[in-house]
């Protein structure tokens, strides 16, 4: 893949996540490291190789800026060329660690973060709690967020609770066929077993919603030329965007502004790939929760406002689909381990298209496609990836 | 004793949104309003949304509104909560809009598009809060 625009001058070289719990009996930092290292020795290259870190974990470790990126030069024994702490997982991050190496501000970034030690059993995980003075006085989870924009969805097209839920039910089933999910081997599902399960914030019952769990997820990036004498086969970034709404969990998402969430990102990202929604082999979308899913297919146009469900339901949307679909399990069954989550996306879509993405491989799968956060968090993100 | 006690914080010193709860303490609804352009906008921020204007004053609202969306929470997210409870985003007349509950009446009986006006209740942690229930001079 050649093209001439700067993202086309780096690669993914390493990627790598931990094992995945409710709980790890380690801690959110070496948890990371481990992460970091994996994906490291994935890529053929070692710690000494790194000058460039965006990371993101919650404590311990670090200093007054805690935690923060620059704290890695310490424990890596070596000075840095290039840190970020903005939004330092995910799409933001790899886009963000792409930029730096095509301008030649660092050569080997490593993005990496996840948490381990701090999920209390059976409470929400903190940071579903927003503390804004305007949220947290009314008991308003992110789910609730979430449920906020739905339900204008719900009202407006009243889409088959039957075929939503059967999304669940599907990457449910990825997920219990994943030996590396959380919840592997606890399937299979049906959109019976989701409608059956709890109701927590209406319209979302409990086998809806993603996980709140520990492990660490980590990507080496750097330039295309030096890709090509490294461990693995490269993965190119084609193209990405960001759309940031306004700061979450602030005031609350309303439907009319941000179920089209993304469209602005996609188109440029595609326009970059010089490719467009229909030639995605593999999706690896941002499942907060099913109704996401829906409205992710219907941001990218790939049918229309208020139809999602019906074409999901039609196009299928597991392995032999038409739309593979969170092929490991996605947030709602493989796991999703706080700030590291959306790197999760981008680790499972690189091995999609290394062809070693294991029971949930695509046969031939040689773009993906990668998402993060959506309407109720009030931003979003996509990027594009191909064989390098 | 619906306002502030000794054990909690004084929320009418908060900068920026003290005015707003130390009316909600009195029992009124107040809101932003840009002396620019006239607009009214939630939550305060330090510059007006529309023209970035910084001089801007709180303005008593009619605490009267429509049911944007709405969502009943079954499993808070802390246990001082009493679920079930009914978040909404609240359209407010002068075109401003805010989270908040749907109280006085039964969770399914509340519906988007729903006539509601302000009524002031106590939070869990015994702050009073500007919750919302069915307007029936509305109706």
């Amino acid at each position: 893949m050649s093209g001439s625009h700067p993202l086309n001058q780096v690669a993914i070289v390493g990627v790598a996540a931990t094992e995945m719990a409710r709980q790890l009996d380690t801690t959110s930092a070496e948890i990371s490291l481990r992460a970091a290292r994996a994906a490291l020795d994935d890529a053929g290259l070692s710690v000494a190789d790194v000058d460039g870190v965006a990371a993101r974990w919650p404590g311990p470790g670090g200093t007054v800026f805690q935690p923060g990126s620059a704290d890695w030069a310490e424990v890596f024994g070596h000075p840095l060329r290039w840190v970020c702490d903005t939004y330092p997982q995910g799409v933001p991050g790899a886009l963000d660690a792409a930029a730096a190496v095509a301008a030649g501000l660092c050569e080997v970034a490593l993005v990496f973060g996840g948490q381990a030690g701090v999920m209390g059993g059976a409470a929400v995980a903190d940071y579903t709690r927003p503390d804004n003075e305007f949220i947290a006085c009314w008991g308003s989870l992110t789910a609730a967020q979430f449920a906020l924009v739905a339900q204008v969805y719900r009202h407006r097209f009243a889409p088959d609770p039957e075929r939503v839920a059967a999304i669940a039910a599907a990457i449910r089933n990825a997920g219990s066929n994943n030996p590396a999910a959380v919840m592997s081997g606890r399937g299979p599902f049906t959109a019976a077993d989701v409608l059956a399960s709890p109701m927590v914030a209406e319209p979302f019952r409990l086998l809806d919603l993603c996980l709140a769990t520990e492990g660490a997820a980590a990507m080496v990036i750097t330039t295309a030329e030096r890709a090509r004498d490294l461990a693995q086969p490269p993965v190119a970034i084609l193209g990405g965007g960001a759309e940031w709404h306004r700061q979450q969990y602030v005031n609350p998402p309303r439907y009319d502004e941000v179920w089209g969430l993304g469209a602005d990102a996609a188109r440029r990202a595609f326009e970059l790939a010089e490719l467009g929604p229909q030639d995605v082999d593999v999706f690896e979308l941002y499942d907060i929760n099913t109704y996401e899913v829906v409205r992710q297919f219907e941001m990218l146009g790939l049918c229309a406002e208020g139809e999602g469900a019906d074409y999901l339901w039609e196009a299928g949307i597991g392995v032999d689909g038409r739309h593979p679909l969170n092929t490991d399990g996605g947030l709602l069954s493989y796991s999703h381990i706080g700030w590291g989550g959306p790197t999760l996306k981008i680790v499972e879509a690189v091995r999609q298209l290394r062809g070693t993405a294991g029971p949930g491989q695509v046969a031939d799968a040689g773009v993906a496609l990668v998402s993060g956060a959506g309407s109720g968090a009030q931003y979003h993100n996509v990027m594009v990836l191909g064989r390098g | 004793m619906d306002g502030p006690t000794d054990q909690l914080e004084d929320r009418s010193l908060r900068p920026l949104t003290g005015e707003f709860w130390a009316a909600v303490d009195r029992g009124e609804l107040v809101r932003p309003v840009c002396a620019d352009c006239g607009r009214s906008f939630f939550v305060p921020q330090f510059a007006c949304p529309q023209c970035q204007i910084t001089n801007w004053a709180y303005e008593p609202s009619t605490g009267r509104g429509r049911v944007y969306s709405h969502t009943t929470v079954h499993r808070p997210p802390t246990p001082e909560f009493d679920a079930p409870y009914v978040l909404a985003d609240v359209d407010v007349e002068e075109g401003w809009h805010l989270l908040t509950w749907i109280v006085g009446c039964q969770p399914d009986e509340v519906s988007i598009d729903m006539a509601v006006s302000v009524r002031f209740v106590t939070g869990p942690d015994g702050y009073r809060l500007p919750a919302f229930a069915p307007d029936e001079a509305a109706r």
